[in-house]
């Protein structure tokens, strides 16, 4: 899991899941004794250590600080991956702190490796109050997956052809 | 009877019904994709459990998305014992009270693959009771054994569970879940319906309820609730369902 992977936990235990068909097919999900309880069962989770996490902010500063939308789970994917990118909307040309989140995520310096201006990167889906998800393109690109000659022309479309 | 209480559409029942099963004081989570009982925690805080506190995944609302951190807390909340109630659905539900939202079909190749749901299997288990609701009462969702369990219904010997399957709430029907033989009991068969429909309609032997009953038509205070301040509150996090499900009583 990837809070395992934040805290730099050797696995985690969870409870549920026991009798779960799901158990049959991830072998990240094993069963094990509750060491404090004996005779109990629970399962362990291996810790997820992405190689890269990328973040959309709605503004970052040069020393890596960022605010993403929203209240989510980044500050633990961000810790549990071993290299973080910030794309962001705006640049701000003074150091970014907490108070900058209000209600939205607050990513510390210390936790991101590069950032890249990068606005309307989060499109085709939404960007906190900015922009909203573009309905008629996400229709386009499932149209787009069913095939993949298709797929490539959405790709020299929208990706390979792409200027700044 | 008023004539508004006898057009309503099964979005808006089902909803009802779900929130005469919400008790007050209660932690209730909502997962994602999941209007029907968003709506029905909403309308049972409206009217009887005004210090429920609702959690909805997806909600911009800090009151109902009390998560600073995100939406883990919901999960370690559950992990904790603290979820009173939680919401599940399942293409497929069998008698035994497994559910599938995984595949359709063998898993290697399956006819039909689903999202899956890793969350389902931890919180049909800690949360202290699971109401299931599906918008299709048939044969293929009702059936003897899903193709999947995502989520069991039956508890291995030695593990910890803090609750379970409590009822699912279908466009026919409630069944109710019986803890002693682990099976699923048709408690009450809604307004249109009838204990052969439902019969018919469930792919197993259904078991019912000596106390069997009919549902009880939604009120005109339910339906009015609903379709005024629920529906409103709903619009910011599921603005279509409100907008094209709910009616509009203003």
């Amino acid at each position: 899991m990837v809070q395992a992977g934040s805290m730099g936990l050797p696995f985690i235990s969870v409870r549920g899941l026991l009798g779960s068909d799901i158990l049959k097919h991830r072998p990240d999900l094993r069963v094990a004794e509750n060491p404090f309880n004996p005779g109990e069962e629970v399962v362990i989770a291996q810790p997820i250590r992405p190689d890269v996490a990328v973040f959309h902010a709605l503004k970052a500063d040069c020393w890596g600080n960022a605010v993403t939308p929203g209240l989510r789970d980044d500050l633990m994917m961000a810790r549990a991956a071993k290299w973080v990118i910030v794309t962001t909307e705006e640049v701000s040309d003074r150091e970014l702190t907490p108070r900058d989140a209000f209600d939205q995520t607050f990513l510390p310096a210390i936790d991101v490796d590069g950032v890249v201006h990068l606005p309307s990167g989060a499109h085709p889906a939404s960007c906190g109050n900015r922009y909203s998800i573009d309905d008629a393109h996400l229709k386009e690109y499932l149209e787009a997956s069913k095939e993949e000659r298709i797929f490539k022309s959405y790709l020299d479309k929208y990706v390979h052809s792409a200027s700044d | 009877m008023t004539e508004q209480a006898q057009n309503y559409n099964l979005e808006e029942l089902m909803a009802i019904i779900i929130s005469r099963e919400v008790r007050d004081f209660e932690m209730i989570g909502v997962g994602a994709v999941s209007p029907i009982p968003a709506a029905g925690s909403i309308l049972a805080e409206q009217l009887h459990a005004s210090h429920a506190q609702i959690m909805i995944l997806g909600s911009n609302e800090k009151k109902y998305y009390p998560f600073p951190g995100g939406s883990s807390e919901l999960h370690f909340l559950a992990q904790r014992g603290d979820l009173d109630l939680f919401f599940l659905s399942g293409l497929q539900i069998d008698r035994k009270g497994n559910i599938n939202l995984h595949v359709i079909g063998d898993y290697e190749a399956p006819r039909m693959r689903l999202p899956g749901a890793y969350g389902s299997a931890m919180l049909y288990y800690m949360a202290h009771r699971v109401i299931l609701f599906r918008t299709e009462h048939t044969t293929r969702t009702f059936i003897e054994k899903v193709d999947f369990i995502t989520a069991p219904g039956a508890t291995p010997a030695n593990v910890h569970r803090e609750g379970g399957p409590t009822l699912v709430v279908t466009p026919k029907a409630i069944l109710a879940w019986d803890q002693l033989s682990q099976e699923w009991i048709l408690e009450s068969v809604h307004p249109g319906s009838s204990l052969e429909d439902v019969k018919a309609n469930t792919g197993f032997p259904l078991k019912v309820a000596a106390s069997l009953k009919m549902t009880p038509f939604p009120s005109d205070q339910e339906l009015f609730t609903l379709r005024t301040i629920v529906r409103d509150k709903l619009k910011s996090i599921y603005p279509e369902f409100a907008q094209k499900k709910i009616r509009s009583a203003l």
